[in-house]
């Protein structure tokens, strides 16, 4: 693979020659643009297509491949491990202009979609017949389904309909040899939907996603509880777990992070509590509000110390909204920031935030956290200036430190984000070589060459040769474009 | 459905009987016997106890057995987490009522729950009539370890209940039927069971049905289980009418049940049915398992069980060509019509094994031709006749792709040859 700079100009030449110059980029600034993802990991790809369909897909597939080079799907570039980047260039394709709702069956609840269509797009077009997409990332509002997909992408309100992989019925995709695949779940055979949720795009490009969609519930409510720690918001969270309510959200966000989100948004977070549990219940009315009233018991049992439910749509809307940005608010705390993604067992969060506080304090960095408590999925936002390289090397060591102590409390190096290239290293501190083995007998029968999205997921001693990481992790130097 | 666990009988597939049975009593010793038979090219099916081998081809070559039956212990339960591990070999039953002492479950829905194992149910992806309100056993499995062909164990997923790390190569294993190794331990996450849950099972009198169906899709709540179910008269205690049965099952808190309970109860009174009967608790469990052993129970060896997985708004649809196209074929169909999650399931009766033998595969093929978008495939019976018979229809569009994932994972063939569609 990659042939050097002769193969890549015969690709820009070949793709050019093949589907036109409205699909095809090949000026270093127009590449510039797709050299990048929401991580910091920089490189540039040798050329970029962005087909109008499956058709134009294939083309691109075959000639990338005839040429030796690597193939990278793009969605909105949200993502936060540079899965997205060309690590060492090819061809990007990006699905911004197959960004259509195919076809939506109202009576079965399902929605056929191209790639490149927004998460919120979805819902917002399934609304007016009283359905819904369940998994909400906090980038909604511009990733993709494509993206959601190969990331199994979850967000707040995974906690209760699940990540991508609960949604994703069927797909189509299109395989090495430039070929359009389909796959349904409801087809005899091995299930390459399943497969192909959360595989970054390493096994196939996806053309067509077909999804499952769920019933407005009749009752909504949302409520935010103040607590004088994280930790004992924490508990609270097991606790109405264990009580046998599982509410649609269980969201904390730490005082750092309130503060930072009030002094942005002004939507009334307390700002002198410890930490605030942002709750959403839904369903039937009556046991909305039974629920509400056993919750609110439970919270002042492990010591809420208030209780505040919204009283309407659009409080409810400007809650979620302020949570949703609450990465975006915290660039004002400090040049930079980077964002951990782990996950562990929803009763081992007390004692992993009191561990991510050790090791922020230790490496003297400012950490905030907001998080999705009810599926034990942490995000820690280490505070530092990438201009002082001490502070950027505390960051490093307490990145992996953090990850490391997940892992020893039972947990896992990504519960939605994906590993993409930043973790992939990491990823030996999961899985042992027999079980990596196993996963690469699944990548070497869909993709023996390693031409889709090479430098991802798994780890590689191969040169990573025009790359260009900043950091080596997330480190985002701006307010406004940040998720999680 | 008693089993001596060392009896070649206990592990006949159709006609077929394997010349060596082992039940290894740890991974390590199952680990050796994978390793010794790959080295000896000698193939393998995998058993928990037998309840769902009648879902796929027969073998082509069937050397061994392999009960996993031994390897059954709880390996962690975690209530607070609401995540539990256990050996593939743990029974269902066992499974539910461990589950059930902290008030939690998994709606694997399993036929034979006594017998049925939970590496069965997902090897051979077992589909669970609730599944549409709780979705299928692939989602709720978020960690695995298998034993592949080279003896190594390796595992995916954790015991979180929400991960993007890797692979989740349990979704290639759930549905393999055995074909790329040994499932011996399944992590899934669990659900606080609801305050209460009821099952309504109710004879359709004549000219019902019509009034009924309406009335299910308009209570308070989905139901999360909604059959109609012709036949199987041997196999449910509660009595038929002229039309059927229905059976609805309602979950959820104590008040929103009871109001739901009272609507269905009025609604299939004004619809012309009268008897009603009401299970809970311990009750539920025996009822709802007579409904899910009813999917794959044989009559004799003169019936044959064929399932269509489709859309919800097309499955009176499907029923009625494959019932119709089993009289053709003088057949007595029997019916299980799921309209929340759209499966059509049919068991074709004939009147004596010679009559099965003679037009089952005709039949087979003329359900297949008149449903394209959904055609049958093979869940049950066939007994003597399955070696005629290809349980799974045309192969997928991406079988190429089948075949290169069971090169990698049995490049020696080893693992249940020619089980799986287009002969995997």
């Amino acid at each position: 693979m990659n042939g050097g700079s002769d193969s890549r100009n015969l690709l820009a030449t070949r793709l050019l020659n093949a589907l036109g110059p409205h699909a095809v980029k090949v000026s270093r600034e127009d590449r510039a643009a797709y050299s990048y993802d929401a991580s910091n990991d920089e490189a540039l790809p040798a050329a970029v297509v962005i087909p109008a369909d499956t058709r134009e897909t294939c083309i691109a597939v075959r000639i990338a491949n005839a040429c030796g080079e690597p193939i990278i799907a793009r969605g909105a570039g949200t993502g936060l491990c540079g899965g997205a980047v060309p690590i060492r260039g090819g061809l990007v394709i990006s699905f911004s202009r197959m960004n259509r709702l195919l076809s939506l069956d109202v009576a079965n609840r399902r929605a056929r979609v191209q790639p490149g269509l927004v998460n919120l797009a979805l819902s917002q077009a399934t609304l007016p017949d009283g359905l819904f997409f369940g998994p909400d990332p906090s980038s909604q509002k511009i990733s993709t389904l494509g993206g959601n997909t190969s990331t199994n992408a979850g967000g707040p309100h995974a906690l209760s309909y699940g990540s991508m992989n609960a949604h994703v019925l069927g797909l189509e995709f299109v395989d090495e040899d430039g070929e359009v695949r389909q796959a349904s779940l409801d087809d005899p055979g091995y299930d390459l939907v399943g497969i192909q949720v959360g595989a970054e795009g390493t096994l196939g490009i996806l053309t067509a996603i077909e999804l499952r969609l769920l019933r407005v519930p009749p009752a909504v409510r949302v409520a935010i509880a103040a607590f004088p720690d994280v930790e004992s918001a924490s508990a609270a969270v097991s606790e109405i777990i264990a009580s046998g309510i599982i509410p649609t959200a269980l969201e904390i966000m730490d005082r750092v992070i309130t503060q930072a989100v009030e002094a942005h948004y002004h939507t009334g977070f307390p700002t002198d509590a410890g930490a605030v549990l942002l709750i959403e219940i839904a369903g039937l009315p009556d046991d909305v509000a039974a629920f509400e009233s056993t919750i609110g018991l439970l919270i002042h049992r492990y010591g809420a110390l208030s209780w505040r439910v919204a009283s309407d749509a659009s409080e409810r809307a400007a809650l979620w909204a302020s949570r949703k940005n609450a990465a975006a608010a915290v660039g004002r705390l400090a040049p930079n920031y980077y964002i951990q993604d782990a996950t562990v067992p929803r009763t081992k969060l007390p004692q992993a935030m009191r561990t991510v506080g050790e090791i922020a304090r230790t490496y003297r960095l400012p950490v905030g956290n907001v998080f999705h408590a009810g599926d034990g999925n942490l995000h820690p936002l280490l505070l530092f200036d990438r201009r002082l390289q001490r502070q950027v090397d505390a960051v490093h060591a307490a990145g992996t430190e953090i990850l490391q102590a997940c892992i020893e409390l039972g947990g896992t190096i990504s519960g939605e984000h994906g590993i993409g290239f930043e973790k992939r290293e990491s990823l030996t501190y999961v899985f042992s070589p027999e079980d990596l083995a196993a996963m690469g007998r699944l990548r070497e029968a869909l993709d023996p060459a390693r031409m889709f999205n090479p430098d991802k997921i798994f780890p590689s001693g191969a040169s990573c040769g025009e790359v260009r990481p900043n950091l080596g992790f997330t480190a985002k130097p701006e307010a406004g474009n940040t998720w999680i | 459905m008693d089993i001596d666990v060392h009896d070649p009988r206990a592990y006949a597939l159709d006609t077929l009987l394997p010349e060596h049975v082992h039940t290894p009593a740890t991974v390590h010793q199952l680990a050796d016997l994978i390793r010794a038979h790959k080295e000896r090219r000698d193939t393998i099916v995998f058993f928990g106890n037998g309840s769902l081998q009648g879902i796929g081809n027969l073998p082509t070559r069937y050397n061994t057995a392999i009960s996993l039956h031994h390897l059954h212990a709880l390996i962690a339960h975690e209530p607070a987490d609401l995540t539990i591990a256990v050996q593939a070999g743990m029974t269902i039953a066992d499974f539910d009522q461990r589950l059930a002492r902290q008030r939690q479950f998994v709606p694997l829905d399993a036929p034979y729950p006594q017998y049925s194992t939970i590496g069965g149910v997902l090897a051979s992806g077992w589909l669970s009539p609730r599944r549409a309100a709780y979705g299928r056993s692939r989602e709720f499995l978020i960690g695995v370890s298998a034993v592949l062909n080279d003896g190594t164990v390796a595992s995916a997923g954790g015991m979180v209940v929400k991960s993007s790390t890797g692979y989740d190569l349990g979704k290639l294993y759930v549905g393999s039927l055995g074909t790329l190794g040994a499932i011996v331990r399944a992590n899934f996450k669990t659900l606080p069971r609801p305050q209460v849950a009821r099952l309504f099972v109710a004879p359709l009198p004549e000219g019902s049905a019509a009034r009924v169906v309406p009335v299910l899709a308009d209570l308070p709540i989905e139901p999360t289980l909604c059959l109609r179910i012709s036949g199987f008269e041997n196999d449910i205690d509660v009595r038929p009418g002229l039309e059927g049965r229905i059976a609805v099952m309602l979950e959820g808190t104590k008040s929103t049940v009871e109001r739901a309970t009272r609507d269905l109860r009025s609604a299939l009174g004004l619809a012309g049915v009268p008897d009603t009967s009401i299970f809970e608790g311990a009750d539920l469990s025996r009822a709802f398992a007579q409904i899910l052993t009813a999917y794959v129970a044989p009559v004799g060896n003169r019936s044959l069980t064929v399932r269509s997985l489709g859309l919800p708004t097309t499955v009176f649809q499907r029923a009625a060509l494959l019932r119709e196209t089993a009289k053709q074929y003088h057949f007595i169909p029997e019916e299980i019509i799921d309209m929340r999650t759209g499966d059509a399931i049919v068991r074709l009766v004939a009147a004596d094994p010679p009559s099965l033998a003679q037009e089952a595969a005709n039949a087979l093929a003329t359900m297949r031709s008149v449903i394209r978008e959904a055609p049958p495939t093979v869940i049950a019976g066939g007994a003597g006749i399955r070696h005629s018979l290809d349980a799974w229809g045309d192969p997928p569009n991406a079988l190429d792709k089948m075949r290169a994932i069971k090169s990698q994972f049995d490049p020696t063939g080893i693992f249940a040859p020619g089980r799986f569609v287009g002969g995997l």
